[in-house]
């Protein structure tokens, strides 16, 4: 008993301080007058009145905030109706469709963002095309509403993930009931399905709201050139606004983007909690029939893949078409500039090789790190009755709340100014430590959805028979999620080969990742490189996902 | 009539013997005790805006020429840079050797602010004055800043060779170029920032300028690479204040984009080199500041890399002397000097931009 709450406090001091010293360090510098390292740094409010009296800011503040509901509006319907379909129904094809659907969580904004322009741009070739055979392409790719559109259709799979781990864990014994009563597959879903598992639909809208909070890759191309302002590139503008970078200012907005988590944590804790009076689980549920959509099937299929064309066929096919190609646009005829050309440049670029290699292992082995210490969160965290786990819920999602700019900076500052960690700064180390605390929202709730449907009954089980708590958690519940660990293990897998932001500051000789790379060569502008690089990436997480599907992983709990 | 020819043939000869030996081959002049210190060192860390792809034959060939030196070089944007340096240096761990930016004036301000060793370089006397500041910070290169444009929708006849004849084509035809003309957003590059800057000190009719530039909804980007691609795919048809060697880089592969020196006036940048005092490898740093400014590595720089070299003894087609002779005083290199300070002091810039927000009527 005494070696369980030992390791519980061990796990919540370590985790507190893997996300408080750069958070720290943040707030410290939001009060100051000048860089927190120089001696003449004042203590002083300068940096808010400063950033709260900028027109630009309240103006990317209320475009975010539309950014955000918009954007939550689009993917929580679309994101349930998706995983009931493909949970619940004999829709076609589901079984291949499952993975598929999960694919833009893996792939960088950024890159998604200029495949849109390739594509669907002014001049993008299927503007062109659409253009030829209809006389007109009435959208605008740069536009406050294709950014919500596109933002919207991008995160449908997060609200998809949580809300079919929770559809997966419903009995069926009450949709069979509504079905014997006669009711259609539609009216299942809306009248009995979804309202279940409602908790977690709101806990996705909820996320998903708050992701519009710190989206960046999608404004800062499609916001480009029509001078759209969000807050994290209001933030971007911020770091040259003033000649020199100010860390104050950028700090400051760090910390609103931060305020606005607290409340929306509180909400997230206050749904969990609501989520007991739904347990519909019990020791042995009845294996559940796919309702039958018996006409629906096609339509419904045609729909999942409508959507599937648009966010990933869409940007992809402008990414892959733009890496074999030295030019495309009005008046190019594609047949005449295809080449291999970009790939050959991008191989002969220094370290590049290394790079990947960096990606693959730090996605590899760094994952499998990570999936463990959120393991050893969510275990600790397990049916524990304290305020230490309500501390836990906030620690776990407040990084999510720094824009990556700002997170890779303070992690930089982290390195170099505790001293016991600064000999790591120039090793891999220090780079899947930013990554871990950055993305350990996210992975915790692939871990607690496991644990979630780990029946207490099975634990108690083990309690009656004379096993201490420690011992269950050992030979009980951690053999019970194997699978959802070795599941998040692969989730965690591709998105650290898709991170980019965070790493760019403790980027050096030694620590290169493809996302970085993609980031410090846009900037120079060697696209061609960039667009090589990008289809490189992609098909490393396309590796990973056919290499774990044959394996037989299963993707989500 | 003999004379003459012997005296052709004497200068024929020397010109065999010296000539194709020139410049090039001499090795940079620095000092042996440096150089043996630096070979001690054995190592020099670079922290570079200039991407690792376009350094490569830079690289190579000062490996050759220094094996006991082995190059860190890493390459980030201005801003990494300068965050990285001073945040590293107040650390007190050890930064970079040697600060190679193109972000002059945060360059400047480095050595303004004290972080800077002096270094007399007996490379930097084959400098122009302008190039160089109180031997701690040394112009490296002379880019032209330059328009860029799309060949296939831009007819030769229209295209605009000078600044004057930009607005007046914008002017004649606000309807068609509304949303076509793309440069940097002064608010989000610091480069982009400081060419402006410069504009409105060279350019008589700077606020009737910008002015046309609102009325066609100039498009503002952070990247050369982004304004290239869409200038190149038809998106934009024309950019102004675009850095040469990087549109030169791109015409090579795509014949497609145009680009432009003004006549009534081009600007010329320049990366500047800086020495941190807290260098861990300080000699390795000189050892390497002196490659950069020798005739050896200035060669490679506008012919291997270019990004035109600076010393008017360099030959070829990306350097100083190629410019001088095609643009003679129309050229208008940035002087690397205190100068280009004025405008980090906050209250000026922030009028500045101001200024310019109005006039693009984005305020």
């Amino acid at each position: 008993m005494r070696g369980l709450r030992l390791y519980r406090v061990l796990v919540v001091l370590i985790t507190a301080s893997a996300v408080l010293l750069p958070l720290g360090i943040v707030l410290y510098q939001s009060v100051l007058d000048a860089p927190f390292f120089q001696p003449s740094a004042k203590l002083s409010t300068s940096a808010f009145s400063f950033v709260f009296s900028d027109p630009d800011f309240h103006r990317a503040f209320a475009t975010t905030a539309l950014v955000a509901v918009g954007m939550t509006l689009i993917a929580v319907p679309l994101g349930s109706i998706l995983a009931f379909l493909l949970i619940r129904t004999d829709l076609p094809g589901r079984r291949v469709l499952e993975p598929v659907v999960l694919i833009p969580i893996f792939l960088s904004p950024v890159v998604l963002a200029f495949g849109y322009v390739v594509a669907a741009g002014p001049v993008g070739f299927f503007t062109l095309w659409f253009k030829e055979a209809f006389g007109l392409a009435p959208w605008n790719v740069y536009s406050l509403a294709s950014l919500i559109v596109i933002a919207g259709l991008t995160h449908i799979p997060y609200v998809f993930l949580y809300t079919s781990s929770a559809l997966r864990a419903l009995g069926a014994d009450l949709e069979e009931a509504a079905r014997v009563a006669g009711a259609g597959a539609a009216r299942v879903a809306f009248s009995v399905s979804l309202p279940m598992v409602r908790p977690a639909i709101l806990y996705s809208a909820v996320l998903v709201f708050f992701l519009g909070f710190e989206l960046f890759g999608l404004p800062l191309i499609l916001g480009d050139p029509g001078g759209l302002l969000v807050l994290s590139t209001y933030l971007y503008k911020l770091t040259n606004r003033l000649g020199v970078p100010s860390y104050q200012l950028m700090a400051v907005v760090a910390v609103a983007i931060i305020a606005i988590a607290f409340p929306l944590v509180y909400l997230q804790r206050r749904l969990i909690g609501a989520s007991a009076r739904f347990v519909t689980v019990g020791g042995k549920g009845l294996s559940p029939r796919p309702l039958r959509l018996s006409g629906w099937r096609w339509p419904a299929l045609a729909l999942v893949l409508v959507w599937l064309a648009a966010t990933v066929l869409l940007p992809l096919s402008g990414v892959f078409l733009r890496a074999f190609v030295s030019s495309w646009g009005e008046g190019i005829r594609l047949a005449q500039v295809i080449t291999l050309e970009n790939f050959r440049e991008l191989f002969d670029y220094p370290n590049l090789v290394r790079g990947i290699l960096n990606t693959l292992g730090i996605a590899t082995f760094g994952g499998a790190l990570a999936v463990a210490w959120y393991a050893l969160i969510g275990l600790a965290n397990h049916r524990w009755q304290s305020g230490w786990s309500r501390v836990l819920d906030y620690l776990v999602m407040v990084p999510r709340g720094m824009p990556g700019l700002v997170a890779g900076l303070a992690f930089l500052w982290v390195f170099l100014f505790v001293r016991p960690l600064s000999p790591l700064r120039s090793t891999l180390f220090s780079v899947w430590l930013a990554y871990s605390v950055v993305w350990l929202a996210y992975g915790m709730r692939l871990i607690s959805s496991a644990l979630l449907q780990v029946s207490p009954d099975l634990e108690e089980a083990g309690l009656t028979v004379g096993a201490s708590r420690g011992q269950v958690l050992r030979q009980v519940t951690i053999p019970l999620i194997r699978f959802g660990l070795i599941g998040s293990w692969l989730l965690v897998f591709m998105i650290f080969v898709r991170e980019y932001s965070t790493g760019v500051y403790l980027l050096g000789p030694g620590t290169e990742v493809v996302g970085s790379l993609i980031v410090s060569l846009w900037a120079t502008g060697a696209i061609d490189i960039v667009a090589a690089l990008a289809v490189v990436n992609v098909l490393l997480v396309a590796a990973g996902m056919g290499f774990a599907l044959r394996l037989g992983v299963r993707l989500h709990g | 009539m003999t004379k003459r020819l012997l005296c052709g043939l004497w200068l024929g000869l020397t010109w065999m013997l010296v000539g194709p030996a020139r410049a090039a081959d001499k090795p940079a002049a620095t000092p042996p005790p440096i150089l043996s210190a630096a070979e001690k060192e054995g190592k020099v860390v670079v922290y570079s805006t200039t991407d690792s792809a376009a350094a490569a034959p830079l690289l190579k060939d000062f490996g050759a020429l220094h094996p006991k030196i082995t190059v860190e070089y890493n390459d980030m944007n201005s801003t990494e840079l300068y965050n990285r340096f001073v945040s590293e240096t107040a650390a007190g761990g050890g930064s970079g050797d040697l600060l190679w930016s193109s972000a002059m004036d945060l360059q400047i301000k480095l050595a303004n602010d004290g972080y800077a060793q002096e270094y007399k370089s007996a490379e930097a006397g084959s400098l122009p004055d302008w190039a160089s500041w109180k031997n701690e910070a040394f112009g490296t290169t002379f880019e032209p800043i330059t328009f860029v444009y799309n060949k296939r929708l831009l007819k030769p006849e229209e295209v605009p060779q000078s600044h004057a004849e930009l607005v007046k084509l914008l002017k004649g035809n606000p309807e068609r170029f509304k949303g076509k003309v793309t440069c940097y957003d002064p608010e989000r590059s610091g480069i982009g920032f400081m060419l402006l800057a410069q504009d409105a000190g060279t350019d008589p009719n700077f606020a009737d300028t910008i002015k046309t530039y609102g009325k066609v909804a100039v498009k503002l980007y952070t990247s050369t690479g982004a304004m290239l691609e869409k200038i190149l795919s038809g998106e934009h048809l024309i950019g102004f204040n675009m850095i040469g060697s990087y549109a030169i880089g791109k015409q090579r592969k795509d014949p497609n984009l145009g680009v432009v020196y003004p006549k009534d006036y081009t600007l010329v940048m320049s990366r500047i080199a800086v020495l941190p005092k807290a260098a861990k490898h300080p000699n390795a740093g000189k050892v390497f500041l002196d490659y950069l400014l020798s005739a050896r590595g200035q060669e490679i720089i506008a012919n291997k890399a270019a990004l035109f070299s600076i010393r008017g003894d360099v030959q070829g087609e990306y350097t100083a002397s190629a410019l001088n002779k095609a643009l003679g005083s129309s050229l208008k290199p940035i002087p690397v000097s205190a100068s280009l300070l004025v405008y980090l002091d906050q209250s000026k810039r922030l009028a500045f931009l101001k200024q310019w927000q109005e006039a693009l009527g984005t305020r």
